[in-house]
């Protein structure tokens, strides 16, 4: 399936992809709140950080810098990013 | 200047190009399964704590007894530790590292710990028995032979002390820390430790802060131990919780910070994630010094080449080691030799990269 490059759909996305990851049980991405800090309201470290990153990076075909890293610290944050890096690949 | 831009465009374009996406190195069956087996690791968050400031042996090139901390108050109060740890539960904390000066002289404090917070390790000269209660990791110093021990340590028949109360204990891992002057000792060493059927692991001795002394590597002395390294890697592979890629990382010209970035607390200012937020040394006193924190504390950082750090450090750059199936696959040989020796319980497999790969610089 194509994946939507328009910011709706990219949090979308980006929310199955952390749920996928994290193997979480108690959110869907309906009930996924963007705006939730993954490092301190859902207790995310550096190692999932990277693995998200990584797969993201296979999604979107994008480079995600290393030094990026900290800043991406919640879905709707995470999304600007990619479709910043899809605009300029574009 | 425009055609060094060009060129480094190039070569930017040139290695993304041939990068393979991350899903292309999990292809293979076995690496698919070593990256399931190790990610459910990933919730580890250490922190490191001094139990006692008394030692029962004094070593030459001793990081305990260097800086300020060795002068820390001991607090040795069961409750204190029971409270502290209970504390660290709830910031995050999953796993402890329990060490100097020597946490074996302090066994009622070991179970506390072991009770509140089941994950952790104990470095110890393995003099004194700790009790089996304890179900953490035990990592055993040996700085070569008896007749070594005896010169740099001042301790009497320390390896045969140390076989006869760990023999056949699954807890216990031998870390044999190459200094300048012990590397061809390890050879007879790693024969004796084989012969009780101990596993072992290799260290390389960092210097703390204004070492000058003979223990100190040089060049020669680094590519020497990285070919002994290996050498005993191949020689007793059951034995051995080590890789080609460990040998490489951790015999390096650099050290490990200048090769990955330091990512503790001492060498990294950041607070948004991984150690640098959660990573805590612990006193005797039980306060803690975030400018100093790291799990070797005055250690010269240009020369840390230190087992326990390279754990966590080169384990933490993930994304540096996903430009070739060889880098990841010797990235996961370093990650599954790090486990074996830090968790209880998690057996190691077969090595899957025996290639001397170069380590990947930042943002390549």
């Amino acid at each position: 399936m194509p994946v939507s490059h328009d910011i709706k759909g990219i949090i979308r996305h980006v929310a199955e992809i952390i749920i996928d990851e994290l193997k979480l049980e108690d959110v869907t991405a309906d009930t996924f709140n963007p705006d939730m800090d993954l490092v301190d309201e859902l207790g995310i470290d550096s190692m999932d950080l990277a693995t998200i990153a990584l797969v993201l990076q296979d999604e979107y075909r994008i480079t995600i810098d290393e030094d990026d890293y900290p800043k991406l610290k919640t879905i709707r944050l995470i999304s600007e990013y990619i479709e910043e890096k899809l605009v300029t690949k574009n | 200047m425009e055609a060094e831009r060009s060129m480094q465009v190039n070569r930017e374009v040139k290695l993304e190009s041939t990068k393979p996406k991350f899903s292309e190195l999990l292809a293979e069956r076995e690496v698919k399964e070593r990256w399931e087996k190790v990610r459910k690791y990933f919730f580890l968050r250490e922190s490191t704590y001094d139990m006692s400031n008394r030692c029962n042996i004094r070593c030459d090139g001793c990081y305990y007894f260097e800086g300020e901390k060795q002068f820390a108050k001991e607090i040795g109060d069961v409750e204190a530790w029971r409270e502290l740890m209970q504390a660290e539960k709830m910031r995050g904390i999953t796993y402890v590292v329990l060490a100097g000066a020597e946490p074996s002289l302090v066994p009622e404090l070991l179970d506390v710990c072991y009770q509140e917070m089941p994950l952790g390790s104990i470095a110890t000269n393995g003099f004194k028995k700790i009790p089996e209660s304890v179900g953490y990791k035990l990592h055993i110093s040996v700085w070569g032979n008896d007749e070594t021990s005896l010169k740099i340590r001042k301790a009497k028949d320390l390896l045969k002390k140390q076989i006869e109360n760990y023999e056949n204990d699954s807890r216990a891992v031998f870390v044999y820390t190459f200094t300048r002057e012990n590397i061809d000792e390890v050879k007879e060493v790693a024969a004796e430790l084989v012969a009780h059927n101990c596993k072992l692991t290799f260290n390389v001795f960092s210097s703390p802060v204004g070492y000058t002394g003979n223990l100190r590597h040089d060049d020669e002395s680094l590519e020497w131990t990285k070919q002994i390294m290996i050498e005993l890697l191949k020689k007793y592979p059951r034995n051995v919780l080590f890789s080609v890629y460990n040998a490489v990382a951790h015999t390096h010209q650099k050290g490990l910070h200048d090769l990955y970035g330091c990512s503790y607390p001492r060498q990294n200012p950041s607070q948004d994630i991984g150690l640098g937020r959660s990573f805590r040394q612990y006193r005797t006193d039980l306060n803690w010094d975030r400018s100093v924190a790291c799990c070797v504390p005055d250690t010269d950082c240009v020369d840390c080449r230190h087992y326990a750090a390279g754990s966590a450090v080169v384990t933490a750059r993930l994304y540096r080691h996903v430009n070739s199936l060889d880098t990841f696959k010797s990235w996961l040989d370093y990650v599954d030799t790090y486990l074996a020796v830090w968790v209880m319980g998690y057996e190691k497999g077969e090595n899957l990269c025996a290639k001397i790969l170069e380590p990947p610089h930042a943002a390549v």
